[in-house]
């Protein structure tokens, strides 16, 4: 055999193998309970929430005797998408607050299974921006009765805890009520903080 | 072919092979993960082609391993990791040379997760390695599989 037709094997050879390749890929993403879906933005626009969902800068006041819930609304820096940053400082003051036990604050942790089990913040729910049919239900309850919602991850470059940010206010919860700890729980851990381990703990009373 | 070379070859093929399959089971078990690692090298804008690529290249890879393992149509699937490797090297370089750009870091400093499935490396050494890779493929391709039918003439 020449060697042009050597080469034009070859590459008949090699476009049936990719063409088949490709398909054997979205047969194995359909089946795949980790598959994604192929037609998602999963990583949205970089806007800030809608005018009509941001609410007051300043949350409502709560029935209940004043407390951080009410002083920890910074007029502060916004993130890359419109969110009220928090600091540490705030952070750890909302979870001393009474109000968490309350669940008049509420933390999400905006990570995927493994990475939550590993270490969230005690009493933290889990809503993963990726699997979101998963734990929206149940967090969507805490969030909307909740008065403050922080949402972190891991920090530094992570926008998880936007994308579960938008995510909540497209459903509805007002963009007031959320505060993103830009340092995540590598700057929680970092402080020394307690970190609960394991499974997700949606509801459940936080650990003191 | 000489028996040594035909069993270099097939040795590279089968090694190769098993890399493909490792690499890519390790991006097919975390898509979300290797998705946002397509993300950043910011060439792929729209979802639909971004949400493509994270899900069906680790699928992929691992589709070739397994005929570079098996030794079936070996050539094409070598040739397809090859253009491949040539892909995902060009665009690691242009990434590291952004880097380099904005933050002054010594070039071989660099260090990033490429999405390659090896986690964070040192751009350097990851050109290394993906040029003895290319060269396994490109022997491949060039020697046929290895085994009975090496240097026979399809």
């Amino acid at each position: 055999m020449s060697t042009r037709s050597a080469a034009m094997k070859l590459a008949r050879e090699s476009i049936v193998i990719a063409v088949a390749g490709v398909v054997c890929g979205l047969l194995a993403n359909w089946v795949s309970p980790r598959g994604l879906a192929l037609g998602r933005d999963y990583f949205g626009p970089l806007s800030p929430p809608a005018a009509g969902s941001r609410g007051s800068k300043s949350p409502a006041a709560p029935a209940a005797a004043p407390s951080a819930v009410q002083d920890a609304s910074p007029a502060g820096k916004r993130s890359k998408r419109g969110f009220t940053l928090a600091s540490h400082d705030q952070v750890a003051a909302l979870f001393r607050d009474p109000g968490r036990a309350e669940q008049r604050i509420v933390f999400i942790d905006a990570r995927d299974d493994a990475h939550y089990a590993a270490g969230h913040i005690p009493g933290a729910c889990q809503l993963d921006h990726y699997r979101l049919d998963r734990y929206i239900a149940d967090v969507l309850g805490a969030s909307q009765l909740a008065e403050r919602i922080v949402v972190y991850c891991n920090g530094g470059n992570c926008e998880d805890s936007e994308l579960a940010s938008q995510d909540l206010v497209a459903l509805g919860v007002p963009e007031s009520k959320l505060l993103i700890y830009a340092g995540g729980i590598t700057e929680w851990k970092q402080h020394g903080m307690p970190v609960e381990t394991g499974a997700r703990g949606i509801g459940k009373s936080p650990t003191p | 072919m000489k028996p040594i070379h035909r069993h270099v070859v097939a040795i590279a093929r089968v090694a190769l092979g098993a890399l493909f399959i490792y690499l890519g089971a390790v991006k097919a078990y975390d898509p979300v993960g290797f998705l946002k690692l397509v993300r950043q090298f910011d060439v792929l804008h729209a979802p639909s082609s971004l949400n493509f690529v994270a899900a069906v290249l680790p699928w992929f890879e691992i589709f070739c391993g397994v005929f570079l393992v098996v030794g079936i149509k070996a050539r094409a699937a070598a040739l397809l990791q090859l253009l491949l490797l040539i892909g995902f090297t060009v665009l690691v370089a242009l990434r590291a040379a952004a880097i380099y750009r904005a933050g002054g870091t010594p070039f071989c400093s660099i260090r990033f997760d490429c999405g390659c499935g090896t986690g964070e490396v040192l751009i350097c050494f990851k050109f290394v390695e993906n040029t003895a890779l290319m060269l396994l493929s490109a022997m491949v391709v060039v020697a046929g599989g290895g085994g009975a039918t090496a240097g026979k003439q399809p």
